[in-house]
């Protein structure tokens, strides 16, 4: 049933049930908010998108409140704007002042607020918040001075990642987010993810910064500093930069990481190949054997350690393959490069992830003491670095990134986006069963976005089918009605922790309220990439058949592998 | 698993989510206080996140999280006591016994609880140690009453 209401002294029609927070969002008024998320039911913990409806003697929520017939709204009168101000004035009362210092200045909803509604000095002061600062993550940083208790991050982490590392503890005046026990997040249930970071309207949840352990070695003369450039980062610099595919954008990044100091940069997409290769054998193996349960991709971080925390009985099921990032150290440091070498060379891959930087101090991942990978680079770091250093990448000359191996796939870039990696792993496998000539292979996703991600592929004489999730709560859905159906059809599942996928990685640059269309058009961009390279199948590239096939002689394909294990935390 | 928490678990075979707080009780009546090893239990028992029970125990000011030390002190922050200056009575105990409301000290020998109204504002402000009352403190008499429980308690060790 439709009925119209009256906002700011407009008809507006509107449909029963609709809360009157959606439908003037849906009209275009503004309405601040900061615990309100799309998708998630209202919670009305932080009141700021408070309006005035005529015949109400107090002022109502508008995220919770359903439209009624005949609502006469006021969005903007004097009464809305001095209490959304006096809100702000509250949640600023314990607030520590040091914008200039913090992560989050110039991008912060709660600076904005404050500046919007012509917040000019502390009106009121309240006992400072001394809780200790969270260093304990290798990914996430948290200040429990910058909270403001808008329950985004234990949303998100409970309901879309279904982790529940943080939560409310305390009562009242002394509540606040913290993991079980107050102990670090280190011994939580912390996947690393990074989502908590992209909803956070403040400068509570950040990442751990390498930008500061990266310069200190740039300037070390007895050091190499290679960089890794993957290519979700590039597609992600490439959409925020505004620099169009056919402008070589991963050639200017280089260029510009010349400038900033690196010795070498290399691209991350041979590992991409190596990465899908390998899958693609073990998932023939697997078929060879006759397995009933589906191979799960490997590449994410964040969603390893969840397995590892929540689900061990399904860790023999994921592949044994290393991820790109770790792949590339790899084969930067030990095949590159003399193994003598390999403690002067300092590897930074360039990632969309903050669980990168987990992944990289994971100790299946060093040789010998020495981490393939050093240290990690976030899109939104990466930005922060041309800024200081005062580059401009659509003003550099393109230089391309050094081959180690070319002739790269188009795999790379498919590896960004939920569902991209399957179809890679798909056209791979074909390749490894029908031969050099793989004509008339087609992976076609369903269009309808509402269907079960899902391809069936004929390949060979066996049919297999290709699945893939992205978000854990997705994930662990998907998984437990495949095992609740006893399904046999499904050989392959790519899970990315992340929803949409590496686009939507916690290590893109934060902006919350257009999160979504952001993910969607770095999808795009990496879409366009996928377009240059003349190869569209991994293991068409000639070199990493070569490469391979010396390297098995040396140093046993098992370089190329790791191993997980169960995790013991507070759950 | 100790055998008294398993007799409690055996006490609510549904598992449901709504079990947990009566859980908690009986723990607490059980063993005086919620260790992070039951809270771990629990959280498997009932597939409840721990960091969730963590933070449905601190929401109520009733569990505790570290034994009772061997004189309990509720603390009256009622109306009248607050009148009548608990906040400065809290302030000295917590002074005097180096600790905060809801913990116990490093002797294990005193714990501090602050508590709404016992009932007797008349006599306020007020403590209450192990069921005994002292009333009508004053910043000084708190001091000579915790000496008078350290010394009961040497008396109680020499004998």
């Amino acid at each position: 049933m439709s009925f119209e209401i009256n906002i700011n002294n407009t008809q507006v029609e509107v449909h029963e049930g609709e809360t009157l927070l959606n439908v003037m969002r849906k009209n275009g008024i503004k309405i601040p908010t900061l615990c309100y998320m799309a998708g998630f039911t209202p919670s009305g913990a932080c009141r700021l998108c408070v309006v005035e409806v005529e015949g109400k003697r107090d002022l109502i929520t508008s995220c919770t409140y359903p439209v009624e017939e005949g609502m006469v709204v006021k969005t903007n009168s004097s009464r809305v704007i001095k209490a959304r101000k006096s809100l702000v004035e509250m949640l600023l009362a314990n607030h520590p002042d040091d914008c200039l210092y913090c992560e989050r200045n110039g991008n912060c909803e709660l600076q904005w607020l404050a500046e919007e509604l012509n917040v000019k000095e502390r009106k009121y002061f309240s006992r400072k918040n001394t809780d200790k600062r969270d260093h304990s993550s290798p990914s996430v940083y948290r200040d429990p001075a910058k909270c403001i208790l808008c329950n985004r991050c234990v949303r998100v982490c409970e309901e879309v990642q279904l982790v529940t590392a943080i939560e409310f503890v305390y009562r009242g005046n002394k509540t606040k987010v913290n993991s079980a026990f107050n102990k670090g997040l280190n011994v939580s249930s912390c996947i690393n993810c990074g989502q908590c970071i992209m909803v956070c309207p403040t400068g509570a949840l950040v990442d751990i910064s390498h930008i500061e352990r990266v310069q200190a070695i740039l300037d070390n003369p007895g050091k190499e500093t290679v960089a890794m450039l993957s290519p979700a980062f590039v597609a992600s610099i490439a959409e925020q930069a505004g620099i169009k595919n056919t402008d070589n954008p991963a050639g200017l990044i280089t260029a510009a990481l010349y400038k900033i100091g690196f010795k070498k940069v290399y691209d991350m997409s041979v590992a991409s190949d190596l990465n899908i290769v390998l899958e693609a054998s073990i998932l023939k193996e697997r078929m060879e054997k006759n397995h009933s349960t589906p191979l799960l991709s490997s590449c994410c971080p964040a969603w390893i350690k969840y397995a590892e925390e929540f689900t061990p009985d399904i860790l023999p099921d994921i592949s044994e393959a290393k991820s790109p990032q770790q792949l590339m150290g790899r084969i930067v440091k030990y095949h590159l490069h003399k193994e003598t070498e390999s403690d002067k060379l300092y590897t930074v891959g360039f990632m969309p992830c903050v669980a990168n930087k987990y992944e990289a101090s994971r100790e299946e991942n060093t040789l010998k003491g020495i981490s393939e990978t050093d240290a990690v680079i976030t899109v939104r770091e990466f930005l922060r670095m041309l800024r200081s250093s005062g580059i401009s990448l659509s003003r550099m000359e393109a230089e391309n990134p050094l081959p180690p191996l070319e002739n790269n796939s188009r795999a790379g870039f498919q590896m960004a986006y939920s569902g991209g990696k399957a179809e890679a792993v798909a056209m791979q496998l074909n390749l490894l069963l029908n031969g050099k000539n793989p004509s008339g292979f087609k992976f076609i996703p369903p269009k309808n976005p509402g269907s079960k991600r899902e391809v069936k592929v004929k390949i060979g004489k066996h049919e297999f089918g290709f699945a893939w999730v992205s978000g854990i709560m997705e994930a662990q859905n998907y998984l437990d009605q495949l095992k609740h159906d006893q399904r046999t059809d499904i050989h392959y599942v790519e899970v990315m922790a992340c929803a949409g996928g590496c686009v939507g990685g916690g290590g893109q640059p934060v902006s919350y309220f257009n999160a979504r269309e952001k993910a969607k058009l770095r999808k795009k961009t990496s879409q366009e990439l996928e377009k240059l390279p003349a190869n569209t199948i991994a293991g068409q590239n000639n070199d990493l058949a070569t490469y391979l096939s010396a390297n098995e002689k040396n140093a046993g394909s098992k370089s190329f592998h790791t191993n997980f294990h169960q995790r013991n935390v507070l759950k | 698993m100790d055998k008294q928490l398993l007799s409690i678990f055996e006490m609510f075979p549904n598992r449901q989510r709504d079990d947990l707080i009566p859980m908690l009780h009986k723990i607490q009546d059980q063993f005086g206080f919620l260790s992070e090893d039951f809270i771990i239990e629990v959280g498997s028992y009932l597939d409840i996140s721990v960091n969730k029970i963590f933070g449905v125990a601190t929401f109520y000011d009733n569990f505790r999280f570290g034994p009772r030390g061997k004189y309990h002190i509720r603390l009256c922050h009622g109306t009248a006591c607050h009148v009548a200056g608990a906040t400065t009575i809290l302030a000295e105990l917590e002074k005097q016994l180096k600790i905060k409301s809801g913990e116990t000290d490093k002797s294990g020998l005193f714990s501090l609880e602050v508590v709404s109204c016992i009932g007797a504002c008349g006599l306020a402000p007020l403590i209450e140690i192990n069921d005994e009352y002292h009333t009508s403190l004053s910043v000084e008499s708190v001091k000579i009453i915790l000496d008078q429980y350290r010394e009961n308690h040497n008396n109680d060790y020499d004998e």
